[in-house]
């Protein structure tokens, strides 16, 4: 019991002084720029085969089961955008990104403190929170952002193609956005913004906490992946509840 | 300069050290040996806040740090120099900007002033012309020079040295040794070194202890330890198969 409330303790620290340090603006030079490429660059490909392929198999599916009932596809489009902008794009995208960029960041913290890295960074003044966590934090919140909205135009772009080839729905249909309102798209964002805070705040934590050596930083990994993806599900659970009493007349 | 008194450590309700009495005066130079896992690291970390004692008083310079804040713990770490058992060299920047760190992370120096002083430490380790040079190409020997470099460049009041030689072959050994005592003769910094290599602490330190299940066994002069009355310090200095150990 008391090393569970060490620990939400510890994360409690870890999360308020990143927030903290990523404000007061103390990084680095470079690390940013660097630290976006890591997280955003390279998830490009990653993000946009997963979220195509899903799209694919999502249309494929409706399309299927309203073909059975009423034959009529033309508001298929526009419910997926609206779904895709408030709900699958955000999640999924994070879903992906707490997988490869979680186990990265847990991997690469975790192994600076069993190789001594991190007392190293404390022993010359420097906060490795500061140093470590807040630039992934930030390039986090930004690169979420910009792989969002570049899931959604694949999965878009990808579920108007196979629902052409299989169900010869035209595309100028299906590219409807009327039914994509306000609120949809500020619960989509309030997910970016949170989806993009946690990952790295629950990775940093699981890799900060390393314990022994190589075994350590694998169990990091480990817990980093399912922490974050689980703290993402939570998230969504709570931010689609929200957004749905502010915007869409309650439950 | 370093005071600790009734010290205690614990790990998941173990105690790692037990009631560690101990001070180390200004310019003086202090080692400690003991057996595997026997608490020698965790007390040095302790030493230099690194880890939060679970009870007693640690106090570098006069100042307490149990109760101590952050940025004041941070404050008297900048007040040390450590060369860590693995070296601990940051892997994704350069020998150069290892060396490097401690200065430009505490500013207030000049670039061109960093980048001398970085050139006359690695002169001075045998490492001239290495700055461009990432860690990973580096030989065991090397790596620990690299780091012994980043140790004094800041000119510390307290340098800490934990296993410089481990792994190391004898002739690397003695280099090690010989550079550790010019350092200590050009800074005039209050030493504490940590080795399992008995012969060449015995004759680098002039005070040892011996620490053994987190007890401080002995501490005294390093030329009277292998006649101490404790048979646990007397077994283990002599290297005695026989005994209580």
């Amino acid at each position: 019991m008391k090393r569970w409330l060490d620990g939400i303790r510890l994360f409690n620290y870890v999360a308020r002084q990143t927030v903290i340090a990523a404000v007061r603006g103390r990084r680095p030079r470079g690390e940013l720029l660097r630290q976006m490429d890591q997280l955003g660059n390279r998830s490009v490909l990653f993000i946009a085969v997963t979220l195509g392929f899903i799209s694919m198999v999502l249309v494929f599916q409706t399309c299927l089961q309203i073909n059975h009932i009423t034959g009529d596809l033309s508001q298929v489009g526009a419910e997926f955008a609206k779904i895709l902008v408030h709900e699958f794009g955000p999640t999924l995208t994070a879903m992906m990104l707490a997988t490869r960029v979680g186990a990265g960041i847990a991997a690469e913290v975790g192994s600076m403190v069993v190789t001594e890295q991190v007392d190293a960074l404390q022993m010359c003044g420097v906060d490795p929170i500061e140093y470590l966590i807040s630039p992934r934090f930030l390039a986090s919140l930004l690169m979420t952002a910009v792989l969002t909205v570049l899931g959604i135009t694949v999965a878009l772009g990808m579920g108007a193609l196979i629902a052409y080839l299989s169900f010869h729905v035209n595309p100028r249909i299906f590219f409807d956005l009327s039914r994509i309102q306000p609120g949809d798209l500020a619960t989509g964002m309030a997910k970016v913004v949170a989806y993009g805070a946690a990952i790295p705040i629950v990775s940093g934590f699981c890799g900060l906490t390393t314990h022994g050596g190589s075994e350590g930083v694998g169990g990091a990994t480990t817990r980093a992946v399912i922490a974050s993806s689980f703290a993402v599900i939570a998230l969504d659970l709570f931010l689609s509840c929200t957004g749905l009493l502010l915007f869409q007349g309650g439950l | 300069m370093l005071a600790l008194s009734r010290v205690r450590k614990l790990f998941r309700g173990a105690p790692v050290l037990d009631g560690i009495e101990l001070t180390i005066r200004r310019g003086e130079t202090w080692g400690l040996c003991g057996p595997g896992a026997s608490g020698k690291s965790v007390l040095l970390k302790v030493m230099c806040g690194l880890l939060r004692s679970d009870g007693g008083n640690v106090r570098i310079a006069g100042v307490p740090i149990e109760q101590a804040d952050e940025p004041t713990l941070m404050g008297l770490r900048a007040r040390f120099g450590m060369l860590f058992q693995n070296n601990a060299l940051f892997d994704f920047m350069t020998v150069g900007d290892n060396v490097a760190f401690p200065l430009t992370r505490r500013g207030g120096v000049d670039p061109e002033e960093i980048r001398s002083r970085v050139a006359d430490r690695l002169r001075a380790v045998g490492l001239a012309g290495s700055e461009n040079r990432f860690p990973s190409e580096l030989s065991g020997g090397m790596r620990k020079r690299v780091g012994i470099a980043r140790a004094v460049i800041a000119r510390p009041d307290i340098l800490i040295y934990d296993e410089p030689t481990a792994g190391l072959d004898p002739v690397t050994t003695s280099k090690i040794y010989d550079l550790l005592l010019r350092e200590r003769e050009e800074t005039g910094a209050t030493v504490v070194v940590v080795s399992s290599d008995l012969p060449p602490l015995l004759r680098f330190a002039p005070r040892i202890a011996m620490i053994y299940r987190g007890q401080l066994h002995y501490d005294g002069p390093s030329s009277e330890a292998a006649d101490a009355p404790d048979p646990i310090v007397r077994q283990f200095l002599r290297g005695e198969v026989e005994g209580p150990l």
